[in-house]
């Protein structure tokens, strides 16, 4: 029985009017067919469970201003949607929000070294395969029948172990800010509703090695 | 937990039989016909205790039934927990024993009876080798009860007293046998109910002692006396107090049983059953599994007890002995046990999950669960058949629901909805570790979703067997059951997925309900519930936050789930607005889609043509539309341009989209702007106002840009702001109206000019003020004169022209402003009357001399005439020509022109005050009769008796008028004198009939003679008089027979009397004559004749109006240029009050026509100062000395005239 620690399987950052700027999804499973490594979920899904986090973040938001407590910067885990996948936040000052959502069984302990399933990720930077299909819920990873104790996820998470991460992913938003054509309010003008993605490829590399670089501090 | 048989996974509390106090028949424990008919009938035989107290007790003790409690330990404020039922006077035991096989022949020995429940009871379900099942923990759930509570009642009527308190023992007695012999440990608790107050029972006590000695029962824990006479909080909490006892009692009992099972299982010995078993395997159950019964039984009781640690411990010992050596291992996986072993198993580890969900530990519990899985997951894989198909999912999903559904009902303040906590904090002992995520307990919202997911997970393993080669005919993923329906698996899907949004949606995740609605649509388009997915995804897709915060591919998987639905339901309205949408190329392309929003209704079953409405608030097109005023000024009556942008960001290689209209509305004064497409035929003739119609052809491709520019008409003054556009595109198959806001942003808009676009650089570019219409009234003045002077009226006419095409009811105001403003009048050309103004000091004004009605293009006269000014000064006159047109009486529309009137003096003039030598003869003091006449008079007669001294005013004045003036006449008056004075002034000379035209610049000169005389001839202070000179002109254009005008200038004070000497020089000339008659002669212009020579007669007079007695020298010197007879040097004495002259006649011997200076001194001999000779007419003075004019040939003595004295 091989062992799992937990890996970041997307990357998302969010604008401050909530709408999406950055995703990244890193593999961290195995399709059963080809023998590659994918993604756990699909676009689409990753997108759903980023918006999701969301609810999350005003709901904590609010409860910070009912009790007059000040929020840090890190929320935390905001959720965890099922017993593999679950989400940390992090929202900076301007609003701008960064979540993680970790596979609590993403990386395989075999032997000496670790990996991914099959090597390296694939990162899609953001949008989504369209197509009614694509929602299908049936589309998880248990679709693949491996039973619940093929792998046991023996690592857990603290909670501020995504520290790293977010740190990470705010200097490179900074880094991103500090370009003079990036703007990151453009489109977001009142009224506006086509709100720009970042599309620097440097900032999704960025975002893909951080991904792939974060183990939990065993 | 519906799946589990009933009762097995519910929480034990001890059962309480109330008996007594029941109305009627209840329904009976016992329900199974077979131990009904071998039941112990435990039966009272005294009637039920009716009436209001009882039925108050009865409610308070059934309001104690935990029965729906939740399932914790801090929602329960009371000590005690019981399952309650009511019964009316007799209830059923179940049998100890179970019996025989009927067809079972009797063994040598009698043999050995167990429970009915037991696996040793042939009669059994469980015989011979089943482990445990539900049934047994209905026996101590549902049938026997720890305590039989009995009310009775204690009669107060002292004369039935004994006879009531026998039956009443009796009875105790039978039940309390009953109950002993049915074998059973039921206890007995009795409540004597009494009608007496607490504080009269007294009396009764002795009865009640007799009561408990006949019937055993101790006060303490199982007889009990509640007087009933007391209000029904008090009864409650005395019902509370029994119970609380009771509990004791019922914990007891529970404990006696838990130690029995803990004997049986200290024995170490599986027991036989009664009859060795002869079908089957004979196979009958291991020592390790009568442990895992024990245990069960242990733990159970503990239960019941309350005690849940210790339910905790057993049960895990039990769970772990059922997965032990020797249990379900030997099991083989096609018998029956097997499955019953794996619900036992569950069942175990829910009522596991519950004690540590009871005791806090959310964390431990969610351990456990995930335990719980790999277990049977790995002994499936074992054991079983293993994993991987759709029962392993279907257990999933079961144990997923089960989870869901023990947090419900645990009901952890942490996870109410109201704290919107998703998920509760991990127990203390566990907060140090790492813990997976997922150990956090989550709200059952998550959990419902993930045993949809495994539903799903199920159904898709249950196809893959269709997909086998050689698969049945039937379809086994139906998960044929051998009759009834089949699995229908969307609708579990759907059930769960519904509980999730309901938990999602208390918390307030409205995205991740969205999420899980988009999953639940997928199942309802499965199932084809097309109806049912419309009304559950539309709301959805009208509000969600996907679209306002840019999710995109979220938005358009939402749509087309919604789209499919509604074309299959033929919802014509929502498939046109999903595809109006859709269009826009932010979204995904989908392949093999044709983007035509014309052929949307194509195979959509539709009843008539659908028209809808849509506006950018719930829905953004691929069509974007701004609106820009030109300029942000505009006046009514006139136009401004104005841009209409439309862009289509739809899909490049979409069909174009065919505009039909597009109409512009605007808030304000502007009325809305339509643009047809020019193609469309003139069918839309509705009668509502058009307002401004254009035509074009509104054909709008893919990522194009069309720009129309208009002239929008201003029609009233005011704010106008473009709000909106509206585009409506009514092909045959439908019209769609789309109606786009113009927002109020502060970018600054866009100008279109071919090639590239320019910005308006001014901030709100959908909007105009709109200026009021421009007045076309001209009011103008007319004959203004060049300059306006002081001291005359000032005309000022006003012509009003009106340009505007209707006639106009005018009406004037007029302003003046200035310092001291003078009064005026103004009134119309017909004549009508004088208004006078109102108001001094800075403003003066009037308002409204009615012009009445102008005609259109004619004109009118008004005249303002100001009062005379007196002195230079400035004043603005403002008038403002109010008017309205006949056709708009409503609008007032004012004109205003303004005029400086400067005013300027016409004249300027100086001022000399020459002394003159009074003829009158001054007061003699020799004189006697002149003095008497003085003091006749003295006190009554006004008449002035001081001396008169005479003046000559000699005024230069100029005009310094811009043209030439008439001046008819000039005046000098007194306006007043200081210092008892009279003074008086009289006109020198005559002005020509016509008056003197005086030229600009020109000056000119007028004397006056001025005589002032003092009142009295003693005083003899100085006086002075306040004179005013005054021209009298008119301009050369007036009118000669008008009324002059007058100028008018107030002089200095002038000194008119003075009490020193002074010397005066007058001269005459004469022909020979002698020098005595020189006084006689006429003072003024002496006739001359050329003939003879020429005598000049200087008479030089020395006036002494003081009281001082004076004496003079005076010298005169010879001069070459005259000859002179008179004293050369003499010595003058001159009284108080009085004069003395001494002439001297000169002969000059200079040339005629130039002037002699003789040389006078005139010396004051007391106080030796030379007094100055003061020149009077026809002289003039040079230093210190005076000049004579001898005349020489005719008309030289004008110079005389003009050169006077300075």
């Amino acid at each position: 029985m091989a062992t799992a620690i937990p890996a970041i399987a997307c990357l998302g950052v969010i604008g401050r009017n909530n709408n999406p700027l950055h995703t990244t999804i890193l593999s961290t499973t195995t399709d059963p067919q080809t023998g590659r490594s994918a993604p756990l979920r699909t676009p689409l899904q990753f997108s759903l469970l980023l918006s999701s986090t969301l609810d999350i973040f005003e709901s904590r938001a609010r409860h910070a201003v009912a009790s007059n407590t000040l929020l840090s910067g890190d929320f935390g885990l905001l959720h965890a949607v099922d017993d593999r996948l679950a989400a940390y936040g992090f929202e900076t000052n301007t609003g701008v929000k960064f979540v993680a959502v970790v596979d609590m069984r993403g990386r395989i302990l075999s032997g000496g070294g670790h990996g991914r399933p099959g090597g390296g990720g694939v990162t899609s930077p953001g949008g989504g395969v369209g197509g009614a299909d694509a929602t299908g819920a049936g589309g998880g990873a248990a679709a693949s029948g491996t039973g619940p104790s093929s792998v046991v996820g023996a690592v857990g998470l603290r909670d501020g172990e995504l520290k790293v991460v977010f740190r990470a992913m705010q200097t490179a938003y900074v880094r991103l800010l500090q370009n003079p054509f990036y703007d990151p309010e453009e489109g977001a003008k009142a009224g506006q509703l086509q709100q720009k993605r970042i599309t620097s490829r440097r900032f999704a590399e960025e975002m893909r090695r951080i991904g792939d670089k974060w183990v939990p501090g065993v | 937990m519906d799946d589990y048989p009933a009762g097995s996974l519910d929480h034990n509390a001890p059962l309480l039989v109330v008996s007594g106090l029941g109305t009627g028949a209840t329904k009976p424990l016992l329900a199974d016909p077979d131990l009904k008919e071998r039941g112990t009938l435990i039966r009272s035989e005294l009637p039920l205790i009716d009436g209001r107290e009882a039925k108050a007790i009865l409610h308070c003790i059934q309001e104690a039934d935990a029965t729906s409690w939740p399932w914790n330990p801090t929602e329960t404020t009371k000590k005690y927990r019981f399952k309650i039922k009511t019964i009316g006077r007799e209830f059923l035991l179940p049998p100890r024993r179970a019996r025989l096989p009927e067809d079972y022949e009797a063994p040598l020995s009698p043999p050995v009876l167990h429970s009915p429940f037991s696996p040793l009871s042939p009669g059994s379900t469980l015989y011979p080798d089943g482990l445990i099942d539900a049934r047994w923990l209905a026996k101590h759930q549902e049938f026997i009860p720890s305590i039989c509570l009995s009310f009775y009642s204690l009669t107060s009527d002292p004369s039935l007293a004994t006879l009531n308190d026998n039956q009443l023992k009796t009875d105790i007695n039978a039940v309390k046998h009953a109950l002993s012999q049915s074998g059973h440990k039921t206890r007995l608790a009795v409540v004597i109910l009494s009608d007496q107050a607490p504080g009269a029972m007294e009396p009764f006590q002795e009865r009640l002692e007799n009561i408990r000695r006949s019937t055993g029962l101790d006060p303490k824990t199982s007889l009990f006396v509640l007087p009933t006479k007391r209000s029904e909080a008090e009864l409650e909490v005395a019902a509370d107090s029994v119970l609380s006892s009771v509990f004791m009692q019922a914990t007891e009992y529970y404990r006696d049983l838990s130690r029995r099972t803990r004997k049986k299982r200290g024995r170490g010995v599986a027991p036989q059953p009664t009859i060795p078993p002869t079908s089957g395997t004979s196979h009958t159950l291991s020592l390790q599994g009568w442990n895992v019964r024990y245990d069960f039984k242990a733990a159970v009781f503990a239960e019941f007890r309350q005690d849940m640690e210790a339910a905790l411990r057993s049960y895990e010992q039990a769970y772990e002995s059922l997965f032990g050596t020797d249990v379900l291992e030997t099991v083989p996986s096609w018998s029956p046990r097997f499955n019953d072993g794996r619900l036992l198993a569950d069942v175990i580890a829910v009522r596991i999950l519950r004690c540590l969900f009871w005791t806090g530990q959310s964390t431990a519990g969610v351990r456990r669960w995930q335990a719980h899985r790999y277990k049977l997951s790995d002994f499936l894989d074992q054991r079983g058949r293993g994993t991987q198909n759709y029962g392993w999912q279907a257990w999933e999903s079961r144990w997923a629901e089960v989870m869901a559904q023990l947090v419900e009902k645990a009901k952890f303040p942490e996870l109410e909805p109201s704290s919107l906590n998703l998920f509760r904090p991990p127990e203390k002992a566990l907060s140090a570790e790492r813990l997976q995520p997922w150990e956090m307990l989550h709200h059952p919202g998550y959990w419902y979703r993930i045993s949809a997911r495994h539903t799903l997970d199920r159904r898709k393993l249950a196809y893959s067997i269709l997909k086998m080669p050689g698969s049945h005919q039937t379809q086994p993923y139906e998960e044929y059951p051998l009759e009834g329906q089949g699995t229908v698996h969307a609708q579990k899907v759907l059930t769960h997925l519904y509980l999730a949004i309901g938990e999602f949606q208390k918390r307030k995740q409205k995205r991740l309900a969205v999420e899980v609605a988009l999953e639940s649509s997928v199942e309802l388009e499965r199932i084809g519930a097309w109806k049912q997915l419309l009304e559950f995804l539309t709301p959805l897709w009208r509000t969600i936050s996907f679209r306002s915060e840019s999710w995109w591919n979220l938005t358009e998987a939402l749509s087309w789930i919604l789209r499919n639905a509604a074309a299959r339901a033929g919802q014509a309205d929502l498939v046109l607005a999903i595809d109006w949408e859709l269009m826009n190329s932010r979204y995904n392309r989908r392949p093999q889609w044709q983007y035509d929003i014309n052929k949307s209704l194509e195979g959509v079953e539709v009843e008539e043509a659908p028209e809808l409405s849509l506006n950018d608030d719930a829905i953004t097109s691929f069509l974007e539309s701004s609106f820009v005023f030109k300029h942000g000024e505009g006046r009514a009556g006139q136009t401004c341009p104005a841009q209409l942008a439309i862009t289509s960001k739809a899909f490049s290689g979409s069909t174009p989209v065919v505009l039909d209209e597009i109409r512009v509305e605007f808030e304000g004064s502007l009325r809305a702007l339509h643009l047809e497409h020019e193609s469309s035929s003139p069918k839309q003739t509705s009668s509502e106002p058009r307002g401004m119609v254009g035509h074009d052809d509104l054909t709008i491709a893919p990522g194009q840009t069309r720009v129309f520019e208009v002239d929008v008409p201003l029609r009233e003054a005011g704010e106008g702001k473009a709000t909106s556009v509206r585009v409506t595109l009514a092909p045959e198959a439908f019209t769609l109206n789309y109606t786009m806001k113009l927002r109020e942003d502060n970018s600054t808009g866009v100008w279109y000019v071919a090639p590239a676009k320019r910005r308006v650089t001014r901030p709100n570019p959908l909007s105009i003020k709109v200026l009021p219409r421009p007045p076309k009234m001209e009011v103008k003045f007319v004959n203004v004169l060049k300059q306006y002077y002081a001291g005359e009226p000032i005309h000022v006419e006003v012509q009003l022209i009106n340009e505007e095409d209707v006639d106009a009811n005018t009406k004037l105001d007029v302003h003046l402003y200035g310092q001291d403003v003078p009064h005026f009048k103004a009134h119309a050309e017909d004549g009508s009357e004088d208004l006078s103004s109102a108001g001094e000091g800075e403003e003066a004004k009037l308002d409204g001399p009615a012009i009445g009605t102008i005609e259109a293009s004619k004109s009118a006269k008004a005249t303002v005439i100001i009062d005379p000014i007196n002195r230079p000064t400035a004043y603005d006159l403002t008038i403002k020509a109010w008017y309205t047109l006949v056709t708009d009486p409503g609008t007032h529309i004012v004109q205003i022109v303004a005029f400086q009137l400067n005013i300027v003096n016409p004249f300027e003039a100086s001022y000399d005050l020459v002394p003159r030598l009074h003829s009158d003869p001054w007061p003699s003091v020799f004189d006697y009769e002149a003095i008497k006449e003085l003091d006749d008079n003295d006190g009554s007669f006004s008449r002035p008796r001081g001396l008169a001294q005479k003046w000559c005013l000699i005024t230069r004045f100029g005009s310094f008028a811009t043209e030439d003036l008439r001046v008819v006449d000039l005046d000098l008056q007194v306006k007043g004198t200081q210092g008892d004075v009279v003074c008086s002034a009289s006109k020198n000379q005559t002005l020509p009939e016509d008056g003197i035209l005086m030229a600009p610049k020109i000056m000119d000169e007028a004397r006056f003679d001025l005589v002032a005389q003092k009142l009295s001839l003693d005083d003899r202070n100085p006086s002075t008089a306040d004179l005013e000179f005054m021209v009298r002109w008119r301009r050369t254009s007036a009118d000669p027979a008008s009324t002059p005008n007058a100028t008018t200038f107030l002089l200095d004070p002038f000194y008119v009397t003075v009490a020193e000497p002074r010397v005066l020089a007058s001269v005459y000339y004469s022909v020979a004559s002698s020098p005595s008659s020189s006084k006689s002669t006429t003072p003024s212009t002496p006739s001359l004749s050329s003939t003879s020579p020429q005598i000049i007669i200087l008479d030089i007079t020395i006036e002494n109006p003081s009281s001082h007695f004076l004496t003079f020298g005076l010298t005169m010197e010879p001069s070459d240029e005259f000859a002179f007879s008179g004293a050369k040097t003499t010595s003058l004495n001159v009284l108080p009050v009085a004069r003395r002259t001494v002439t001297y006649r000169l002969l000059p011997v200079v040339e005629g026509g130039s002037w002699i200076k003789p040389q006078i001194v005139v010396r004051d001999k007391y106080f030796q100062k030379v007094l100055k000779i003061i020149p009077t007419e026809g002289m003039k003075r040079q230093g210190d000395s005076i000049m004579i004019w001898v005349p020489g040939q005719d008309a030289d003595d004008e110079k005389g005239e003009e050169t006077s004295e300075e």
